[in-house]
Order: structure tokens, then C-alpha cells, then sequence
């Protein structure tokens, strides 16, 4: 009897797990697939909290990442780390040490920063600096129509400083501006413009590849054409061209547009291509056949039969393509064609990094760079454990 | 025969309306850029001490005939471009672009495709390993390697690389040529000291290639060595390395040189960030100085153009292979 029951519960819950799955929606299995992915959830998380520490950046950094931030007594200062004790004993709160700087003629006239460390200065938590908003949305694009002034949710508060003095963790660049505060929001100008670049790629490719999958024939053959035309030149070289354009005179917020856009209008044929593949087999499938039967327009059926038949796809395929618009904004700006010094982007953070000065003396200026990597690696293991997770066969094949 | 002709005529034709397209995008790019030649060689003048009136900059649009409608321009550009390989003149050097570009786009050149090369020469090896190997260690090692391709781009790596040299050894691997050698002309030495200062940069610039090389390659065996023919090929007796080689590795030989045109586009596209880094003296540099300090769109125009017609001449190339390699289209190409 007790041998009976052992047996009889396990079956029983399997055939529950069985209904669930069975009946379970897509976006459900695709999760479920996804939580056995330990890479990928790994990284799902660290992406969140990146893209968190990118939004929150102006809480989390101590000091503004612009020139009204910048640290005038510690210019190229190595990262500080607070510490609680040394030989003259132990302290609950975290401090650094006084750094005194003096220059003479024994010094060939340059800075020398000493610690002074009799002086402790100590770390504080919840400190009033300078005033930030969360919602900021100040745009001055040329025309007075589009001019955008926002502000909501103001704050001075700052989740840490010091008493007195600056804390710099990763150390602070040439003009004294704090690298930490300005990598927190150089992610999440990163951010900023990949996402506005994938949307615009995205809806350009939808739009192409829609109409060149749905109708097929002829038009199918020119637009494949123009896309593949597209695809063979060499995209870094092509959006240097573009951003070439940019007149000096441009506001930071009209560069930053206008890089976006270009990583946009180069960045469509790869998705434009997947998409109209989707769309060519979905195509011939008989409940397209059925709308079109009851007599469906072409968008119609574009919009609510065949795009919601692939929607985890072209999700994945945005995933997968964030990378490479980061990729390309970071070299372009790298080189001095795309987001300039007063933005803070992954890119124009590490502009100044390849001279033998900064590799030889400043080589905390490179931090951005294990950012930058961690960022397209998190989004890399995100997009191909969300691919992995969507293709319904990825269990049967392994 | 004549089939086979065909195809071939059919291809040539394709690549040619590509070139086309990009020969009228490129155009297009160049004559966008505000400010026109004739602008620009007054403005020279003007520099040098002479008077500009509107007359004259009319004058000498007429001479260089941009007072001409668009397309006119751009079939003259093409034309001159496709028939004679003139890239005319480049307004900001005044010089003549030909003469500028002609050895160092093919330095240029010789490096991608050395990089090409040495990634292929890597990736196909290691791919097939990790794709028939069991060490779950080796695997994870080249699955992060690959990972790593695509997260740390070549510039990255070439400053990474660069930042090592010059803590420990003093030196930062940058140029293409000694000192002694960068005017002077080809000869043995000039070469041996190229070669001996070329290796970073064809590693650096073949560094994400081969990582995603090794993907493809890797996926492919694994969706091959799975298929009946190989087991039906091991139960006739075959296998170690005989049976790969004869078997899934020849057949997933096709997508892989299908895949080489994307390579070189990819080598191509890291051209010009790396050799800001590695200040090599070739085309890659040339593109930036033009477009971003000097705004000169001539010279820029001429080498995305000429880079991106090597990738379809490429393209071109190994579409022709692939018919001639894969025995399902030859058989009906040649018969």
C-alpha cells in the first residue's frame, strides 16, 4: 500500500508539471528556459545592475561628472580607497588620508601629492552635494519647437562623500574630474544612445524588411539588393563618414542625436535581413492564407498575425544587436568622431588613453575599459541565453 | 561549360550593380559634406594672400565642372572610377589620389588579408577541436575566447597589448616601419623590418575575426558531426581524425567561405581605430586623417569605396569557389 502511494504522488506531480507545460504561454517557457541558464542569468543580473547604477548614476557618484565636479587640489590622482585602520588604530568609519601636494625645483616643477597620515578624513553616507533631478529631460535641438525642459524629482542627496576633501575611487582624470562619477554616466549615455540607435534601426528594418518579406517578388530582389549593398561596406569607416559631418558649432545633446540616428541608419540591414526571412516562412503558412482568405489587408496581417508569431525573435534580435551599436558608438567616439568630452560616453572616456604618458603613469584611466567589457559581455550571454531560450527546438538539438 | 559561364557572367553582373549602389552612396556622402572643391581651392588661395570674388568661385566650379547636375557628377565620378581607376584629385592635399593612396592601400591590404588568413589558419583547427572534444575545460576556455571577441574589440586590445609592452618592456610596439625604412623604398631589408613590426597589427586586426570564425566554425561542426552520414560513415569503420576530415569537416567547409567576405568586412571595419592606436602609416590612418581633421571627403570616399569593392571582388571570389568546391552545384554548373 505505502509502496503504492510512493509511487502513485511522483507520477501525479509529473503529470501537473506535464499540463503546466503544456498549457503554459510562450513568454513562460521562455523564462522557464531561460532561469537554467547560469551564464546567462549571471548576467542578466549584472546588466540590471548596471543599467540601475547608469540611471541612478547622479545618487551613486559623489561628484558631477562635469567640469563644476572637478577636484582642482587632486589632477591625475591615483583611485582612493577608504580603509578602517592602520598602525595609529582602527576606526568604525572608513577614512583616507589627507593628501598634500607641493611643487619646487626638486620636483622638475611638477605636482607630487603625499599622504599626510596623521590626518584622517572619514567617509559619510547620505550627504548633500550637488542638486540633480531624476527626470531631466533638457533638450535644445535646433528650432524652438523641439526645445524640451524637464525637471522632476529633485535631489541633493548623494549615497556617499566625505567630511571634507574628495573621495575618488578609480582616481581622477587631467582636469581633477572624478573617473567614477563619470563612468557611472558614461553607461548610461552608452545606454542612451544604443537604445535610441537599436529603436531607430529597428523600425527601419521592420519597415524594410516587412514590406521586402511580405511581398516577395520583384520588390523583394531590389530591396534585398540595397540591403546587401548596404551590408558590404565596412560600418565603422561608413559612420566615421557620416559623423565627419558634424559641424563644431552642435550642442552636446545635438551630437548625441545625430550619432544615434546614424548608428541607426547604418545599423538596419543585418536585422532588416533576419526579419524578412522570418517573414518569408511565416508567409506561406495556412492561417496567413486564412486572413487573407476573410479578406485582411497586407498590414493587417503583417501587424496582427505575423509579427506577433515572431515577436520573442525580433526581441532576441534587438538583444543580440545592442551590442554591436555600443561597439560602434565606443570606437567612434574613441577616435573623436562621435560623443565629445563635455558627454561622458564609454567611448570619449578612453580618448585619451592610448598616449605612452597615460600607459606609463595614469593607468587607472583604462577602468572604463573593464566596464565597457563587462557591459557587452553581460549583453552578449543576456541575448544568446534569450535565443537559446526562444527557439522552441534548442532542447531536442542538444 | 556554358552554364557554368553563365553563372559566372550572372555574379560578375551582381557585384557590379553593388559596386554601383556603393559607388552612389559613397558619392553621395562626399557631396554632402558642406563646402565644395571649388570653395576650398579658392579658400587655399585666399590664404595666400589673393582677393575671392563670387565670380570666381562660379568660374571655378565651371572648371571643375560642378555646376553640372548630380547625376552627372556621379557618372562622371564612376565612370572615371570603373574605366580608368581615377579617383580624380583630392581638393585638400591638392594632390592627385591615386598617387597618395597606391601603396599604402595596398599595405593596407596585405595586412587584412594576412589577418584573414591567420585567423582562418587558427579558428578552423580550434574550432573543430571544441566542437568534437569532450574537455569541459578546453571548451569553456574557447567558448570565453570567443565570448571575448566580440566584448573586447580590436582597439581595446591593441591599447591593452600596448599598455603591457611599455610597462615591461619599455616600448609600445606602434608603426609600421624603423625609422630608417619609412622613406625609402621597397627592398629585402625594408620588408624583413615591415614584417618584424607587422605581426601586432595583423593579430590585433584578426583578433574579433577569428573569434567569431571559431563560432561558426564550431557551430557548424556540431550541427554536422550530429547527421546520419557521419554515423553512417563510422559504421563503415571510419573514424578519429579520418572521418572528421573526409566527412563534416568538408561539408561544413561551404558556409565557412561563404563567411569570408563578412570576415574581411570585419577586419576592414577595425582598420581605422587600430591604426590610430598602432599610428600605422597606411590606409586605415589616411581614412581618419581625412575625415577627421582634414574634412577631406575626396580621399575618404576613395578608400571606403576601394575597400568596400575589395570585399564584393571577394565576395565574387569565393561565391565562384563555393560553386566549383560544393559537388551539388558543380554537377549542375559543369555536368
Amino acid at each position: 500500500m505505502k509502496l503504492f502511494f510512493w509511487k502513485k504522488k511522483p507520477s501525479g506531480d509529473m503529470q501537473q508539471l506535464k499540463e503546466a507545460y503544456f498549457t503554459a504561454s510562450q513568454g513562460q517557457l521562455i523564462r522557464t528556459r531561460f532561469k537554467k541558464n547560469r551564464s546567462a542569468k549571471i548576467a542578466a543580473w549584472v546588466l540590471t545592475l548596471m543599467i540601475l547604477s547608469g540611471y541612478f548614476s547622479d545618487f551613486l557618484s559623489p561628484y558631477s561628472p562635469d567640469m563644476s565636479g572637478r577636484d582642482k587640489q587632486y589632477e591625475n590622482g591615483p583611485p582612493q580607497f577608504p580603509i578602517f585602520w592602520d598602525e595609529n588604530g582602527f576606526s568604525a568609519r572608513p577614512f583616507l588620508y589627507t593628501t598634500e601636494r607641493y611643487r619646487s625645483i626638486e620636483t622638475n616643477f611638477r605636482w607630487v601629492m603625499t599622504d599626510n597620515r596623521d590626518k584622517r578624513r572619514y567617509l559619510e553616507l547620505w550627504v548633500d552635494d550637488w542638486e540633480y533631478s531624476y527626470i531631466d529631460i533638457s533638450w535644445n535641438l535646433p528650432g524652438d519647437w523641439f526645445d524640451v525642459d524637464i525637471k522632476a524629482l529633485t535631489s541633493t542627496k548623494h549615497l556617499f562623500g566625505m567630511n571634507e576633501g574628495g573621495i575618488h575611487l578609480f582616481g581622477t582624470d587631467k582636469t581633477g574630474k572624478d573617473i567614477f562619477s563619470r563612468t557611472l554616466h558614461a553607461i548610461y549615455t552608452s545606454l542612451a544612445v544604443g537604445t535610441l540607435g537599436v529603436l531607430i534601426a529597428f523600425v527601419l528594418a521592420l519597415v524594410i524588411g516587412g514590406i521586402s518579406g511580405y511581398f516577395g517578388g520583384w520588390i523583394d530582389s531590389v530591396l534585398q539588393m540595397f540591403t546587401d549593398a548596404i551590408r558590404t561596406v565596412p560600418p565603422i569607416p561608413l559612420f566615421m563618414a557620416f559623423a565627419a559631418f558634424m559641424p563644431d558649432t552642435w550642442s552636446s545633446e545635438v551630437r548625441f542625436f545625430f550619432i544615434a540616428s546614424v548608428l541607426g541608419l547604418i545599423g538596419w540591414p543585418t536585422l532588416a535581413r533576419r526579419i524578412r526571412t522570418h517573414l518569408l516562412t511565416e508567409r506561406s503558412q495556412e492561417y496567413v492564407l486564412a486572413a487573407e482568405l476573410c479578406g485582411a489587408k497586407p498590414g493587417h496581417v503583417i501587424r496582427r498575425h505575423l509579427l506577433p508569431s515572431f515577436t520573442s525573435y525580433i526581441i532576441v534580435d534587438v538583444m543580440i544587436t545592442f551590442p554591436y551599436v555600443v561597439r560602434s558608438e565606443t570606437a567612434l567616439s574613441f577616435i573623436g568622431l562621435g560623443l565629445t568630452d563635455p558627454v561622458n560616453s564609454l567611448g570619449s572616456l578612453m580618448q585619451n588613453v592610448s598616449k605612452a604618458d597615460v600607459l606609463l603613469n595614469y593607468q587607472w584611466y583604462l577602468i572604463p575599459v573593464i566596464f565597457f567589457i563587462a557591459f557587452v559581455l553581460a549583453f552578449v550571454f543576456v541575448g544568446d541565453g534569450l535565443r537559446d531560450a526562444a527557439d522552441p527546438y534548442s532542447q531536442t538539438k542538444k | 561549360m556554358l552554364k557554368f559561364l553563365k553563372f559566372t557572367l550572372t555574379r560578375a553582373a551582381l557585384s557590379l550593380i553593388t559596386l554601383l549602389i556603393i559607388s552612389f552612396i559613397v558619392f553621395t556622402l562626399m557631396e554632402m559634406v558642406p563646402g565644395n572643391c571649388a570653395e576650398r581651392y579658392l579658400a587655399f588661395k585666399n590664404t595666400a594672400g589673393q582677393n575671392i570674388t563670387i565670380l570666381d568661385i562660379a568660374a571655378e566650379e565651371r572648371r571643375l565642372g560642378l555646376d553640372k547636375p548630380f547625376l552627372v557628377r556621379w557618372g562622371t565620378w564612376t565612370g572615371n572610377v570603373f574605366f580608368k581607376g581615377e579617383f580624380g584629385e583630392s581638393c585638400i592635399l591638392r594632390l592627385n589620389i591615386n598617387q597618395i593612396l597606391s601603396d599604402k592601400f595596398w599595405i593596407s591590404l596585405g595586412i587584412c588579408f594576412a589577418a584573414l588568413f591567420f585567423s582562418y589558419l587558427v579558428a578552423i583547427p580550434v574550432g573543430i577541436y571544441s566542437a568534437t572534444t569532450t574537455n569541459a575545460i578546453s571548451n569553456n576556455v574557447i567558448r570565453f575566447i570567443s565570448y571575448l571577441g566580440l566584448a573586447l574589440p580590436n582597439f581595446l586590445l591593441a591599447l591593452i597589448i600596448m599598455l603591457f609592452s611599455t610597462i615591461y618592456f619599455g616600448e609600445s610596439l606602434t608603426g609600421l616601419f624603423s625609422k630608417e625604412f619609412r622613406d625609402a623604398a621597397w627592398s629585402l631589408a625594408k620588408f624583413q623590418d615591415f614584417l618584424s613590426r607587422a605581426w601586432l597589427a595583423i593579430f590585433v586586426l584578426g583578433w574579433s575575426a577569428t573569434a567569431f570564425a571559431m563560432q561558426t566554425v564550431r557551430a557548424l561542426m556540431l550541427d554536422e558531426t550530429s547527421k546520419l552520414y557521419v554515423t553512417a560513415a563510422s559504421a563503415r569503420g571510419l573514424y578519429g581524425r579520418k572521418l572528421l576530415w573526409r566527412y563534416p569537416a568538408r561539408h561544413s567547409m561551404g558556409p565557412v567561405i561563404n563567411s569570408l567576405g563578412f570576415d574581411l568586412n570585419r577586419i576592414f571595419n577595425e582598420l581605422p581605430v587600430v591604426a590610430l592606436i598602432l599610428t600605422l602609416t597606411e590606409a586605415g590612418a589616411l581614412l581618419i586623417e581625412a575625415l577627421a581633421r582634414s574634412n577631406d571627403q575626396q580621399l575618404a570616399g576613395a578608400i571606403i569605396f576601394l575597400l568596400t569593392a575589395s570585399i564584393v571582388l571577394m565576395n565574387f571570389i569565393t561565391d565562384i569557389m563555393l560553386a566549383l568546391m560544393d559537388p551539388r552545384i558543380r554537377k549542375g554548373l559543369i555536368g
